[in-house]
């Protein structure tokens, strides 16, 4: 085999793992862009999005295109409970505390899977079948090509959303200027709702995606840090930032990994971090806030 | 002044009822206990639960049976989550309690080096424990402690005998996490395998907690190994390598260490784990070979039993039989004592928990056998001899 | 505020103890402290050894987090690089234990100022995740430096030793630790009483106002940084003295989380809140054990429930504690040291 196609390979593979970063950071995005809340526990909402498509396919029997569905809900209902449960409390804060409070609310999530399914590894249903998917001669992990598949098509929707859905519009107002939104008549904290409703949801169905690949277990929200970095680095409140670095460190983890040794992977990812906090810290596309006194 | 002397006598009183609060706990000075820092919940939970059941079940045989020299053992444990802070407070905890702890069960490696130092300080505790580590089958650092079973190198060691045997020449791929766990034995096995005339030609290491492992597998691929020995994992990602191989057409043989030698865990994996290989120190629940003990648990549990089931059975009869020498011989029950009498064991039959008559020359169980998973069947079935590391 | 005091200088006015009942009380605790050991059993003991390291480490995340707003996730990384330091100078140069804790401060504060350097850049969240990746980065060096850290096995250290005793039990090592710590809390309550201190209180409030005033943004981080950094790494070299092993896993990004959590249910930018906050989650756990205990004749498998209950409280505990009393445990117990100072004068 030559190392061309392989390098071919390895990079395709890389897309691939980018897409679930970028689709994870799309939860980052979303929130951020509306509320300014760094929401550290997306991490645990995806996790939970598996705990719960473990339930519902598993555990109840549905189809696993009805337990889909059901565990995005339930992502999102965590969003919504979590929103107007306590996130709404803490308008006015400082970032730093809702950002803690976020980390204990990822504790308390790992903590309730635990009592509920236990600290195993679980596996989950396959629902994507086996067959290996080649693009010419370039083989793809078929789980692989069906998440990059389903992250591009979310992210297209959410980019179409954005533009043409009244409520779309309403959340990019409202990312601009929360007064000004209010007074064109806006219900900003009904948007603050719609934010975090979607962007858990969004983080749940990336954790079917995710368990279906590799299994679930109370510790899988650390994936959450990874898509941390890519926000950082695509820039908080982009979705197309999100996109662009999702894929951008998902091919660096890939080379690295390749090349270099699995144990590089994470120190690279992150050495890219505080490299983008001191030259552009507030991302590839993201806007830069200038502060006054 | 009044009020500074009323605050002052409180302040008195506070303090006097801070000193008075330390509990104290009587104990019976017959009994023997048995301590554990058992890892119920956490990464490694699946084991610490089926250990404790072990070791429970393989006491109240022990104590049925007129206990050790008749004295009964009881088990006095806590669950740790695997953290090692934890498992310290709980031995901490226990060895305040309880007077007469003389055996011990710690739950990690970094525990067992951790606490090595309190351990020979102490000089009256014999600790085993859910580690495999190379580290501790050191008789002069680990004094205190042993391990029932082989090490990972000693695992490892058996694989390659077991591959030397079957293909010589064969080509080899190490996939590691990048975890102390992980990481244990691949330096001194690659010298093992080149001694074996294997080839290693590729060693893969993975993060910690990596979900995706799609160019890992590609590394694996252009390797083309004859068999891939994994360690450091309990599942995860193993499923996905195999699956991806199964894909691309790779010819790879699967292989494990201990703690992914399963069975249970591998029923929900389904058929792409078939022919999953590994290496094990105990035989499994629902082996047909003649073995007295398997006969007595199955008694005591109709359902099948883990691996870490077996692994706690097997500790506590090791540390019951050194026990047992050390009393007959009529010394006190340290831990120099202790680790005398367990070396004093040979040919030792374990009632068929372990296939062959054991020895401990230091400080490991050198046996195991290649068990190798059937996905129609549900079972891991033996695919060799037991065989045993001579010196 | 305390009625009844008439200071007539601003030392006076400042001094940490000033008034006769304060000092009863120190003397109290003082005496407390010294007499507890020879009560407790080994198992208290030990927790008490550990709530001193931790009030250590928590206190200079105070410093950093509470008086300088700075946020940092890294605390755990900084105590690692003390906590090597000190294995490593263990080892390789067996200089008195005091000296080694001592680098191991020093080499952990210019690690923080490497770490800190960020800082100029960007501060609130975007600080906070800095620090998560220096920790990881840390960690890889940890983990892949062998020649000098031991690699995955990590190092052995060897007991500390005072005037010819190795101190093995937790007995001896509380008569260290816990004067170790009390002075390092001392030397932080002291550090607000200088300018330094003074100067951080003023980043923390509104850091471009700070410059305005005069006061060098980029030194006094870095200085916030350094002391903070100080105080973890000689946390971590007592914790190397009194677990007596440093590996790779010793310290993770839950370690720090840990302290940042001490710090807000304690109360941030108080000195008494990072004491209250670290003994008050060191003991949780340990009080949960026993309510595990308590119920595990009625409740099958109660043992199992101790680690995802505790996981619970722990998330519970900063939730609760941000949303209700962001100032912390600090907060209540001067709601109840103003009650009794009032009563019965105060409905």
């Amino acid at each position: 085999m030559s190392d061309l196609l392989f390098f071919v390979e390895v990079s395709l593979a890389g897309l691939g793992s980018g897409a679930l970063l970028s689709l994870t950071a799309l939860a980052f995005v979303l929130i951020y862009k509306a509320t300014r809340v760094i929401n550290l526990a997306v991490g645990e909402i995806l996790m939970m999005g598996g705990y719960f498509f473990l339930a519902f396919a598993a555990g109840w029997g549905l189809s696993p295109w009805l337990a889909i569905p059901a565990a995005i809900a339930g992502g999102a209902l965590i969003g919504a409970v979590v929103e107007r449960g306590i996130i709404r409390r803490m308008l006015g804060e400082s970032p730093i505390s809702v950002f803690m409070v976020t980390v204990g609310l990822g504790s308390v999530l790992v903590g309730i899977v635990e009592l509920v399914w236990g600290t195993d590894p679980r596996t989950l249903p396959d629902f994507m079948g086996t067959a290996p998917v080649f693009i010419g001669e370039a083989y793809v992990s078929r789980k692989i090509a069906i998440s990059f598949a389903v992250a591009g098509l979310v992210i297209a929707v959410f980019l179409a959303l954005f533009r043409f859905w009244r409520g779309g519009v309403a959340l990019r107002a409202t990312a601009t200027d929360q007064a000004a939104a209010y007074s064109c008549g806006i219900n900003v904290p009904g948007v603050f709702s719609l934010a975090w409703t979607i962007g858990c949801g969004t983080a749940a169905g990336a954790g079917v995606l995710l368990g279906s690949i590799g299994g679930i277990a109370p510790t899988m929200g650390a994936f959450g840090l990874s898509a941390l970095v890519v926000v950082i680095v695509g820039g908080l409140d982009s979705v197309a930032g999100a996109l662009v670095a999702g894929l951008a460190i998902g091919l660096v983890e890939a080379w690295t990994g390749t090349y270099l040794g699995g144990e590089y992977k994470l120190v690279f990812t992150f050495g890219i971090l505080i490299l983008m906090l001191m030259i552009r810290p507030y991302g590839l596309f993201g806007t830069k806030e200038i502060e006054r006194l | 002044m009044l009020g500074m002397t009323k605050r002052t006598f409180l302040a008195l009183a506070a303090s006097s009822a801070l000193v008075a609060a330390a509990p104290a706990f009587a104990q019976d000075d017959g009994e023997i206990v048995m301590g554990g820092s058992l890892p119920l919940t956490g990464v490694f939970g699946f084991a610490g639960v089926a250990i404790e059941a072990g070791i429970q079940d393989y006491l109240k045989i022990l104590n049925e049976d007129g206990g050790i020299a008749g004295r009964k053992v009881r088990l006095a444990y806590e669950d740790t989550g695997y953290q090692v802070d934890q498992s310290v407070a709980v031995f901490n905890k226990l060895t305040s309690q309880n007077r007469n702890i003389h055996l011990y069960y710690g739950d990690s490696t970094a525990f067992s080096r951790t606490i090595n130092p309190e351990l020979q300080r102490r000089g009256d505790i014999l600790m085993a424990g859910a580690s495999f580590a190379t580290e501790i089958n050191d008789p002069q650092n680990f004094a205190s402690q042993f391990i029932a079973g082989p090490d990972y190198t000693e695992m490892f060691s058996i694989l390659l005998e077991y591959i030397a045997r079957e293909k010589p020449g064969a080509k080899l791929v190490f996939v590691n996490s990048d975890t102390e766990f992980g990481r244990d034995p691949i330096e001194s096995s690659t010298a093992r395998a080149k001694e074996l005339g294997l080839e290693v030609v590729e060693q893969i290491i993975t993060p910690p907690g990596a979900v995706d492992v799609s160019t890992e597998v590609l590394k694996l691929r252009r390797a083309r190994p004859d068999y891939a020995i994994f360690h450091g994992y309990i599942l995860a990602p193993l499923p996905e390598f195999m699956t991806q191989a199964k894909q691309l057409g790779l010819e790879t043989k699967f292989m494990g260490t201990f703690w992914s030698m399963d069975s249970s865990i591998w029923d929900s994996v389904g058929e792409v784990a078939d022919g999953f290989m590994g290496v094990m120190p105990y035989r499994y629940y629902y082996d047909e070979e003649e073995a007295p003990m398997l006969k007595r648990i199955r008694e005591m549990r109709p359902t099948y039993q883990t691996t870490g089931y077996m692994q706690g059975f097997l500790t506590a009869m090791l540390m019951g039989e050194a026990a047992r020498r050390t009393l007959d011989a009529g010394k006190e029950l340290t831990s120099q004592n202790m680790k005398a009498a367990l070396n004093s064991i040979e040919d030792f039959d374990t009632g068929g928990i372990v296939g062959v008559p054991i020895s401990i020359p230091g400080n490991t169980v050198p046996v195991g056998r290649i068990y190798q998973y059937d996905a129609a069947a549900k079972q891991m079935k033996p695919v060799s001899d037991w065989i045993s590391l001579k010196e | 505020m305390r009625i009844a005091t008439a200071n007539e200088t601003y030392l006076a006015d400042e001094a940490l103890i000033r008034t006769r009942t304060q000092w009863a009380w120190t003397a109290v605790l003082a005496a407390g402290l010294a007499a507890a050991p020879f009560a407790l059993n080994n198992y208290w003991l030990y927790l008490a050894c550990l709530v001193a390291i931790n009030v250590a480490s928590a206190t200079g995340l105070n410093i950093l987090t509470g008086y300088t707003g700075l946020v940092s996730l890294g605390q755990g990384a900084f105590m690692a690089v003390g906590a090597y330091t000190v294995a490593w100078l263990d080892r390789n140069v067996g200089a008195p234990f005091l000296v080694n804790l001592f680098a191991g401060g020093l080499m952990a504060a210019a690690v923080g100022i490497l770490v800190g350097l960020p800082s100029l850049r960007v501060k609130g969240l975007y600080l906070a995740i800095a620090t998560i990746g220096a920790s990881i980065i840390l960690q890889f060096v940890f983990l892949n430096w062998t020649s000098v850290t031991g690699g995955s096995r990590g190092m052995n250290v060897a007991p500390a030793s005072l005037f010819g005793t190795p101190l093995t039990t937790y007995f001896q090592l509380y008569f260290v630790l816990v004067p170790i710590a009390a002075l390092m809390v001392l030397g932080a309550a002291n550090l607000f009483r200088t300018r330094i201190g003074r100067a951080f209180i003023a980043i923390r409030d509104r850091d471009i106002s700070a410059e305005v005033l005069g006061i060098p943004l980029l030194r006094y981080k870095l200085l916030s940084f350094a002391v903070s950094s100080f105080y973890a790494g000689v946390a971590g070299g007592m914790w190397a003295y009194f677990f007596r092993a440093v590996g790779p896993e010793s310290f993770t990004i839950v370690e720090s989380i840990f302290y940042l959590a001490a710090v807000i249910v304690g109360g941030m930018g108080s000195i008494l809140g990072g004491i209250i906050g670290a003994t008050f989650m060191t003991l949780v756990p340990e009080v949960l054990r026993f309510g595990v205990e308590a119920i595990s004749p009625y409740v099958d498998n109660a043992g199992t429930l101790l680690s995802p209950v505790r996981t619970v409280v722990f998330g519970a505990l900063i939730i609760l504690f941000l949303v209700f009393e962001p100032q912390g445990l600090a907060e209540i117990v001067q709601r109840v040291r103003r009650f009794f100072h009032l009563w019965p004068f105060r409905k």
